[in-house]
């Protein structure tokens, strides 16, 4: 009932998100001095561009009422492919991360052939994938850690991309890129072919094939776009952190799954915004970097952000509710 | 309607394994089982060494904790030296990640149903071993441990552990650590923090690792009149021989330890006390831990060799990254093993039992190094890539 007055901008999932963020950040820097601190935003930063890119990406598929789950294990496996060429190989490191973003594309054009065209339950087929990229990322590495060129070696230019460093200050460079891609891919949702039909598969798949779209194709396409994405999430992985560990990645693909639904992705469907997703990403950022500051041990972290995601996907079953109601 | 019923079951199913705290281990148990088969299929050209002469009869297993860093790499390395230097057989494996307990007891029992003549073992963790042990002496397969004992281990399965004083490697860290960081400490008003960063607290390694340095640390502070209190992760809080009294104490030492594994989540937990603008020292425990330490510092630019005005990192093993930032200056030492030699001496010492000898434990050392001795005749070998 008092819902009713308070306009309906206000309730939309983006907004609500927004005023979480900035109540997280409030909160922390409450609680830890140590937190106000212009190296703790370079942080949180640097830890969000794989999440950010890999929840863009996820998005499409969670949209068509699918999942990706391949994208964790993929980010890992598409990074020791393209540092195994640079570290042993001597390849140029543009040259090495075309063939991670190629390899990234390929996997999620599997992905889309074995759902779209094959039919297989989305949750199923990118789980398959999911252990096979985690296989194939330990052989192409021969199962050994690779560090992508550090700063100051030859080939570490692509470090700047993400962090530029001027003097002694550096600039959280990589948010310009993940917010223009953000931007640019809530377009392609909303006022293109692909993303449009993206929603319509999600919200009626029958309906959509019945209207003549090539259901197929742009079912394809959006597990594409989640590969491509994860792949370019791959090398800001890279880029930021000094290792990639064979075997590892999986769990990653939670983190962006959680941080799309908490910025708005409908968990059934159908409905989603990508400026949503790309803040909702930040809330789970804010928790991962903000939580060890207040002396919260790792376990007890990860409760905190399970019960966080709890709280969204409710959120969006009571909106559904009401919806249907009315 | 069915299918969006379904889907929400399984979005929750989803959220519900992350609730539970294990999102990545949960995905890891899943996903595991075929991949151990392609790892060993990558890892058996390079780690398997067939022989032709006639006595090479001998056919050992070998388990390693992991792939994952470079420090495996090496003791592989002597593994398969020794298997050609002796003409045997040697074959070996290893989980994905150092944290896939699970699947480690796994690879050893299907080794142990095999009946080799003998195995090899880095146990991930020190009582998950312990039935595949006794399976293994009820088999009549001798089992050397190496890199990590299995001190709970059924009387007469492990005939021999060959590793480094962990707790000793820890102690090392800590002498050089607090020799560097005396005249500060001694000199400051107000209470000081060191840090100190483990991947895990499961594996044997690596907890005498973390818990020999807060020991020797407080050691050392307690001789100088000053009051430790060690705060942090309650494994190691706990296992602390002094833990201090933390609103009393004029050193405060931290411990993190993160949920998994990784790289990202050690640079997580490692930037959080690197923040504290009362840290003086850090200490990584392994590999990973350390180079967590470095990540975390690409944005903090904290570390360095300068005691008071840098905070000063003491690391653990080799590998690219750690010797890089030592020879800049960016972390202040480092304490390596000897992998190469412990993976050939374990190969040495099943063959040693094959032919009827009697063998006991080895203790190998762990060596400080920093800058001024990375060259030196009997640091650099240890120093792998």
């Amino acid at each position: 009932m008092g819902n009713r007055k308070i306009p309906a901008k206000l309730l939309k999932q983006e907004v609500i998100v927004f005023i979480v963020v900035i109540a997280l950040l409030g909160f922390f820097c409450v609680a830890s001095p140590d937190f106000r601190k212009y190296t703790t935003i370079l942080t949180i930063m640097d830890y969000s561009y794989y999440i950010v890119l890999m929840a863009i990406g996820v998005s499409f598929p969670l949209i068509t009422g699918g999942v990706d789950l391949s994208i964790g294990t993929g980010l890992v496996c598409y990074s020791l492919a393209g540092g195994y060429l640079i570290v042993h190989k001597g390849w140029p490191t543009g040259a090495a991360m075309v063939v991670s973003l190629l390899f990234g594309i390929i996997i999620g054009l599997i992905n889309g052939i074995l759902i779209g065209v094959m039919g297989l339950p989305p949750f199923l087929a990118t789980l398959c994938t999911c252990m096979i990229t985690r296989g194939l990322g330990s052989i192409c590495s021969n199962n050994f850690g690779i560090s992508w060129p550090t700063t100051g070696q030859p080939g570490s230019w692509f470090r700047s991309i993400f962090k530029l460093t001027i003097g002694d200050t550096k600039i959280p460079l990589g948010f310009v890129w993940v917010l223009l891609l953000a931007i640019l891919m809530h377009f392609v949702l909303n006022h293109t072919k692909i993303g449009r039909y993206t929603i319509a598969i999600g919200s009626n798949k029958e309906a959509a094939i019945l209207s003549g779209i090539n259901v197929k194709f742009y079912h394809i396409m959006a597990y594409v776009i989640s590969g491509f994405f994860a792949a370019l999430a791959s090398i800001a992985y890279s880029a930021v952190f000094a290792t990639v560990l064979p075997g590892t990645g999986a769990g990653f693909e939670l983190e962006a799954i959680g941080g799309a639904i908490i910025g708005g992705v409908s968990a059934t469907g159908g409905a989603g915004s990508i400026i949503g997703t790309l803040i909702g990403v930040f809330v789970i950022c804010l928790l991962k970097t903000g939580l060890p500051f207040i002396g919260l041990q790792a376990n007890w972290q990860q409760i905190v952000t399970g019960v966080v995601l709890i709280g969204s996907v409710m959120v969006d079953i009571i909106k559904k509710r009401k919806e249907s109601r009315k | 309607m069915k299918k969006k019923v379904l889907s929400t079951i399984l979005s929750a199913a989803m959220v519900a394994t992350l609730l539970v705290g294990c999102g990545g281990q949960a995905a890891s148990t899943t996903t595991s089982e075929p991949a151990p088969a392609k790892t060993e299929e990558a890892a058996a050209p390079a780690a398997s060494t067939e022989t032709t002469e006639a006595g090479g009869e001998l056919n050992f297993k070998i388990v390693v904790k992991s792939f994952q860093s470079s420090y495996w790499q090496a003791a592989v390395t002597g593994v398969n030296q020794a298997a050609e230097e002796l003409g045997v057989k040697v074959e070996c494996n290893g989980p994905n990640a150092e944290s896939d307990i699970a699947d480690q007891v796994n690879m050893l029992t299907n080794y142990i149903n095999g009946s080799p003549d003998g195995i090899g073992l880095a146990a991930c963790d020190q009582s998950a071993c312990l039935d595949a042990l006794q399976m293994a002496k009820d088999a009549g397969i001798p089992v050397v441990c190496f890199d990590s004992g299995c001190p709970d281990a059924p009387e007469g399965s492990v005939l021999s552990t060959i590793a480094t004083d962990n707790y000793g490697a820890g102690a090392t860290a800590a002498d050089n650590l607090y020799a560097a960081l005396k005249d500060s400490i001694a000199s400051a008003s107000a209470p000081v923090r060191i840090g100190e960063v483990n991947q895990e607290s499961t594996s044997e390694s690596i907890t005498q690792r973390g818990l020999g340095f807060i020991d020797r640390f407080t050691e050392l502070a307690t001789a100088d009149g000053k009051k430790v209190a060690v705060v942090g992760n309650e494994f190691y809080v706990n296992g602390a021989k002094d833990k201090g009294d933390e609103a009393s104490a004029d050193i405060i030492i931290e411990v993190a330890v993160p949920a998994q594994t990784t790289v990202e989540l050690c640079a997580t937990e490692a930037s959080a006390i690197m923040n504290k603008s009362d840290v003086l020292g850090i200490f990584g425990s392994n590999q990973v831990a350390a180079e967590g330490i470095l990540s975390a510092n690409e944005n903090l630019g904290k570390l360095g060799t300068e005691a008071g005005t840098t905070i000063l990192a003491a690391g653990f093993d080799a590998g690219t990254v750690i010797k890089q930032a030592i020879k800049d200056g960016k972390m202040f030492g480092a304490v390596t093993q000897s992998p190469l030699a412990m993976g050939k001496t374990t190969v040495q010492t099943l063959y040693k039992i094959a032919n009827g000898e009697t063998v006991s434990d080895i203790a190998t050392d762990g060596y400080w190094y920093d800058n001024s001795n990375m060259d030196a005749a009997d640091i650099a070998p240890n120093l792998y890539d």
